[in-house]
């Protein structure tokens, strides 16, 4: 099995890893230890000290807070249990008229805001652009990934996480909550 | 020993399919025996079967005739198992093999082998939507290949003909209404024996297509590259032995099933994934064929993945939208072949055969939906049947460039694939020849962005690798036009920290014809909307916007050595109002459509391909990339400057210069911008579901789209409702 040294993932994951080192990466048999590594290089790179359970996108972790699994962004802004769609604990902006369109798709290029919202989803600590959805009105937002971390943990990894929670979805139960 | 045992191969079939239900491995194979013992005689001969299969395509695409598979190699080949599995494919269109195999495999269901029997020779062929092809125009063809007197193996080929005899000319027929408009129909037919094609079969071709010259063309191709891996496949069983080629065949499908299973299991992680996708199709107002088509459509096209602790991939469409009145409509069999092409692009891509299809489970698609349309309506359009899938497939590259990422293999990182807007030409050629075929152009978008840089220009193409569009010249040969352009297009690609590849734009003017119509079609095109592919923050790339001037004054320019037209211009000042004047002027169609009128002499016709979707917030992309897109003229100074918030220190002629200290000041102040323009989800929510109740600003379109995906999908009704909180039985 190939093995990669952290100084080369990480310069993989800013961009600055040589094309002919990227196509070992790509063309060797991947190295079983990589995720381990992966999470190493994150967790040195944010000022928080929660331990990182799983990297959901290249800016949102799930981690484990006093006994709850929940999202939390690079910048240590939370967005709640893991299990719940983090988009509804984020700020969003919506462009869904034409002036609000055509300040990035101007002109010709502008997509018909009767056919088409663009969501912004925007951390509320950093100000950044998570996740953006072009979507219909009347498209929930979608929840992207929703992991079963105790069967990647115990059976794909062979390392169980101390607690177990149930694979679940709440967002619908946040929205019952949200309607009362 | 006879591979057979003396079992019919439906037996065999029926066998086969026992012993995976039985032990999880496909021919019940828990050893691979041949690759243990002697590994390098097994990967040896796979490589040769794979380019004895490429070695057809070679062949094949050469004898063909028309300029799609002659010039664009829009065709493949492929070696089969006696019971139909593909066990190595060509280059080409790779949507195909499942289909291919499922093609051999329901012959055999079908007891052709008892009658009209399997004989060295026999040629069959399928193009019928329902006996499990695509769309007409894709021929599907077969022949049983013998050792002595047993039946070993298959070959098979596809080819894509430039006119299959539907309502209305080309290949791209997204205006059909019904199956009855979709062309010549070769339901399952023996078409030939002892190598030939019978008389019969090419008198139908005469009769009933446009084209037929080429499309016999294109089929003595096809037959020519089985004829070629049956002749190479003699010599390598003569070689290797005939146990060794049973075993080994048998052996590369299910190892190849095995890789798909253990790239997921060491990969990605366990979980449900979800991914909405949408795309338009707006024909309201334009030149149609019967009036239940003067309507717009919107399609809903969503992926849902389970993937289980054991690594299974479970899939499905539920909220699938209803069919429609158009060619857009396809079986669930050719989206499953679909499905093993994007496999074999993100996953099962070690050996590319039918292995990876034991590796998912796919739900059957909601009855009535695009997706499965012939139970509730039998006669539903498949005239472009690949339109909508190739946008759901587009899901499947962001879905797993996420998992990817999540175990930290950044380099295997994906985002979502550019559009197919394709361009048809039919009328008389410059020669005074009638012709109706594709150009290439559709077959060279960019590349997604990668998790570490991006996507390439005009060198990707999701339905096939070969991504070729073809010299300008030969295009050139075949249709009545003349290239003014063919440049890489700016802001064709997604905005985002990594950008997806860029799309190019042909500029044509129309020369040496008597009257040419120009069909700017959908085979996987969005131009009302943008894709749902903001991954991880990036704004998805520019709609399709076609444009075409006629009546124009070009001739005038010519003759006066005034500028033509070259490109697209910018989106505010199109090139081709700014420099062209003309009777008719269209810079923003919204495409696809048929030209009203035929095209003549100096008409002008502006074909954009899109680039590709991108990744990461726009400004976190590197000041260096961006420097260098702008001095490459990749993007423009307003998006550079609103989109990415640089600030550009010096901007002389066409060089740019980047001030760093102050673009991170100007990012800085656009976090804070952002921050103070947003609210709070739970507030936007409250306001917007009232809207959704009322259907505020929703096109009808949107709200057919919505009733039907409900209808069809109760449960993904149900959710719906419940998110917005929307009364038990509200409908759109």
């Amino acid at each position: 099995m190939a093995q990669f040294v952290k100084e080369d993932i990480a310069k993989l994951m800013d961009g600055a890893l040589p094309w002919p080192a990227v196509q070992d990466m790509m063309k060797s048999p991947k190295d079983p230890d990589r995720f381990d590594k992966y999470v190493e290089i994150l967790q040195e790179r944010v000022s928080w000290k929660e331990q990182i359970l799983l990297p959901l996108t290249p800016k949102l972790f799930i981690v484990a807070k006093a006994g709850q699994r929940i999202v939390k962004c690079t910048c240590g802004h939370e967005f709640g249990d893991y299990r719940c769609n983090w988009k509804l604990e984020s700020l969003v902006n919506v462009r869904d008229d034409e002036a609000s369109i055509s300040e990035i798709y101007p002109g010709r290029d502008m997509p018909d805001p009767a056919w088409v919202q663009i969501r912004e989803y925007i951390c509320a600590g950093c100000g950044s652009f998570l996740e953006i959805e072009a979507v219909p009105r009347g498209c929930p937002p979608d929840f992207e990934f929703l992991p079963d971390l105790d069967a990647f943990y115990s059976e794909w990894l062979g390392r169980p996480l101390p607690d177990a929670a149930e694979f679940k979805d709440l967002t619908l139960a946040k929205i019952a909550e949200w309607s009362k | 020993m006879n591979g057979s045992n003396g079992r019919s191969l439906k037996e065999r079939m029926a066998s086969n399919d026992k012993a995976f239900v039985d032990t999880g491995h496909l021919f019940g194979l828990d050893k691979l025996t041949r690759k243990e013992t002697d590994p390098g005689t097994y990967e040896a001969v796979w490589h040769i079967l794979s380019n004895l299969c490429n070695a057809a395509w070679s062949v094949g695409c050469k004898v063909s005739s028309s300029p799609i598979a002659a010039e664009g190699g829009d065709a493949l080949w492929a070696l089969h198992t006696p019971t139909g599995e593909a066990i190595c494919v060509s280059r080409g269109i790779t949507a195909h093999p499942g289909l291919l195999a499922d093609m051999i495999k329901h012959f055999i269901e079908l007891d052709y082998e008892e009658y009209p029997g399997f004989h060295q020779g026999d040629i069959f062929e399928n193009n019928d939507p329902h006996h499990g092809g695509i769309h007409a125009p894709d021929f599907d063809m077969c022949m049983p290949l013998f050792y002595g007197d047993e039946l070993v193996a298959w070959a098979s080929c596809v080819s894509h003909v430039s006119d299959c005899g539907s309502v209305t000319p080309g290949s791209i027929g997204f205006l059909n209404p019904d199956c009855y408009s979709d062309g010549i129909c070769i339901s399952m037919e023996k078409v030939g024996e002892g190598d030939r094609f019978y008389p019969w079969y090419e008198n139908r071709i005469r009769s009933r297509t446009r084209t037929p010259d080429w499309v016999m063309g294109d089929a003595r191709g096809r037959l020519a590259g089985c004829l070629t891996i049956r002749e190479k496949l003699t010599e390598v069983i003569d070689k290797y032995g005939l146990d060794f080629f049973r075993d080994a065949t048998k052996e590369y499908v299910e190892d190849s099933r095995r890789y798909a299973v253990g790239r997921v299991k060491s990969q990605t992680v366990p979980g449900r994934i979800r991914k909405s996708q949408f795309k338009d199709l707006a024909m309201k107002g334009k030149r149609i064929l019967l009036g239940k088509q003067d309507i717009d459509c919107h399609f809903n096209l969503p992926m849902e993945l389970v993937i289980d602790k054991h690594a299974a991939v479970h899939i499905n469409l539920r909220g699938a939208s209803g069919t429609v009145p158009f060619g857009q409509n396809i079986s669930p069999v050719a989206l499953e072949s679909g499905l093993l092409m994007g496999y074999s692009h993100i996953i099962g891509f070690d050996m590319f055969n039918s292995g990876p299809k034991a590796a998912w489970k796919v739900e059957p698609p909601p009855s009535g939906s695009w997706a499965n349309p012939f139970e509730k309506d039998f006669t539903a359009s498949s005239g472009v049947a690949w339109a909508p899938a190739i946008m759901w497939l587009s899901s499947l590259y962001e879905v797993f460039g996420r998992l990817f990422q999540m175990r930290g293999f950044v380099e295997e990182m994906a985002a979502g694939a550019a559009t197919t807007m394709t361009a048809e030409f039919a009328g008389m050629n410059q020669q005074n020849m009638y012709v109706a075929g594709l150009t290439l152009e559709q077959a060279s978008n960019g590349s997604p962005a990668r998790g570490f840089a991006d996507g390439e220009n005009s060198a990707w193409c999701l339905y096939t690798p070969n991504a070729d569009f073809g010299n300008a010249e030969i295009s050139e040969l075949y249709y009545p036009i003349l290239f003014l352009g063919r440049n890489i297009e700016p802001d064709s690609a997604g905005f985002g920290r990594f950008r997806g590849g860029l799309g190019h734009t042909a500029v044509w003017m129309i020369h040496g014809t008597t009257g040419i119509e120009y069909q700017c079609g959908c085979a996987g095109m969005r131009s009302k909307v943008v894709a749902n592919h903001g991954m991880y923050g990036a704004y998805p790339s520019v709609p399709d916007r076609p444009g075409y001037a006629s009546d124009t004054n070009v001739k005038q320019l010519i003759d006066a050595q005034q500028p033509l037209i070259h490109d697209r211009g910018d989106p505010e000042k199109p090139a081709l109002s700014d420099i062209v004047t003309a009777r008719e002027m269209h810079t923003t169609m919204i495409a696809p459509f048929v030209t009203p009128e035929p095209l003549h002499d100096y008409d002008i016709i502006v074909h954009p391909i899109s680039g590709a979707q991108s990744m990461g917030d726009p400004i976190d992309r590197s000041v260096a990339a961006i420097e260098d897109d702008l001095n490459k003229g990749w993007v423009r100074r307003r998006v550079a400057e609103q989109i990415h918030g640089v600030v550009i220190a010096k901007a002389e002629r066409d060089e740019f210069e980047l001030d760093v200290a102050a673009t991170e000041k100007r990012r800085q102040a656009i976090r804070a911008e952002r921050k103070k323009k947003a609210i709070p989800f739970k507030q936007w929510w409250a306001k917007e579901k009232q809207k959704v109740a009322a259907r505020e600003g929703m096109d009808p379109a949107v709200c057919t789209m919505w009733r039907t995906s409900m209808d069809l999908s109760p449960g993904y009704g149900a959710e719906l409702r419940r998110f917005w909180n929307l009364p038990e039985g509200f409908t759109f």
